[in-house]
């Protein structure tokens, strides 16, 4: 085996990528030459020092190690939190906006109804917060005969 | 099964349970690959106290993604990947403002003068030869992100060539290209200190 062969089996062997016989013929071509003995210590040695460099800048962090499940606990408490937060602002946060639309449409009610002049005061605006994250914003033409739904909101969605 | 599933309850098992609201299931999954996980970010953080809160974060992410865990993968492929990225988004943030001294609390007594085909083989033996400590800790740095995580995920983890191939969403001749080359560059930084 020459030299140029001999590198590529070494790296292959590191990979352990070599049969039985290739790392047979290896050793025989290492036995006699000392710059592929070195090439093949060098090469051999990476993973066992890498994993050594590891220990080391691992090192001292046993114990945090060990809180790993109460950190993550922790931490996925907060997120969970924060979610709760965000979702308790946006239900709330919509409807003073769908009030805000309801009244606005309250004002400007098309005119060619049967009911013109619009009269604000025949109007009623509901709003009906729900237990989950929807609320009912209705607005009901009180009218001079039965009270008549107009519009509603169901939910944020809507 | 993986290694970590001998005599314990599989790891989709514990993921339905977690999925189902059992927290206790979800830590179960904690304790099982939290040592791997570690060894897997400092490698590539470079960094105990970076690596610790990497691992944090994405079992925290893990956690919140369960739902779309594929069962029938394996657990720790999936986990993995999302740990590397992590990972390596701790390290382009850092940007290596700070380089990571090497640990000289770790020399004790006189460091012998090396073999020249001798390297060291555990953190004791490393600690004890500073500049080589130093020139292989360069050298690492100096992969670009790809290529320390494959080379860690290898030989810190273990992890076969076809799992790396899934974990880095990359072809296996990809995976052995850059063990090529990252291996290439340790060796280098070894032989310049044995006088090779």
């Amino acid at each position: 085996m020459d030299c140029r062969t001999a590198l590529g089996k070494i790296v292959a062997k590191a990979d352990g990528l070599l049969t039985r016989q290739d790392e047979a013929e290896l050793a025989d071509h290492l036995a006699g030459c000392p710059a592929c003995a070195a090439e093949d210590a060098a090469i051999a040695a990476t993973g066992p020092a890498l994993r050594a460099l590891t220990g080391i800048r691992a090192m001292g962090k046993g114990a945090a190690l060990d809180a790993m499940g109460t950190r993550v606990r922790a931490g996925i408490g907060e997120v969970r939190e924060t979610r709760r937060r965000s979702s308790r602002l946006a239900r709330w946060v919509w409807i003073p906006a769908a009030v805000a639309l309801a009244v606005s449409a309250l004002l400007f009610y098309p005119a060619g109804t049967d009911r013109s002049p619009f009269h604000p005061s025949s109007f009623d605006v509901a709003v009906e917060d729900v237990e989950s994250d929807a609320a009912t914003v209705a607005l009901v033409d009180k009218g001079e005969d039965l009270p008549r739904v107009i519009w509603i909101i169901e939910d944020a969605k809507t | 099964m993986s290694e970590r599933e001998k005599g314990g309850v599989p790891d989709d098992a514990l993921i339905r349970a977690a999925v189902a609201g059992d927290d206790g299931a979800f830590g179960e999954l904690v304790e099982r690959y939290k040592g791997r996980a570690f060894a897997v970010a400092v490698g590539i953080v470079g960094d105990g106290d970076a690596a610790l809160d990497v691992v944090q974060d994405s079992f925290i992410k893990t956690y919140y993604k369960l739902k779309e865990f594929r069962f029938g993968s394996n657990f720790y492929t999936w986990f993995y990947r999302l740990l590397v990225n992590q990972a390596i988004d701790r390290w382009r943030k850092s940007a290596r403002s700070a380089e990571v001294p090497f640990d000289e609390s770790w020399l004790s007594g006189d460091a012998s003068p090396p073999d020249s085909f001798s390297y060291p083989r555990t953190p004791e033996e490393l600690a004890r030869d500073r500049e080589l400590g130093d020139a292989l800790q360069r050298a690492v740095d100096a992969l670009p992100e790809y290529h320390r995580a494959v080379i860690v995920l290898r030989e810190v983890d273990g992890m076969a060539y076809d799992e790396i191939a899934k974990v880095l969403g990359c072809s296996v001749g990809t995976v052995m290209s850059r063990l090529h080359y990252a291996r290439g560059k340790l060796k280098e930084s070894l032989k310049s200190h044995r006088g090779g």
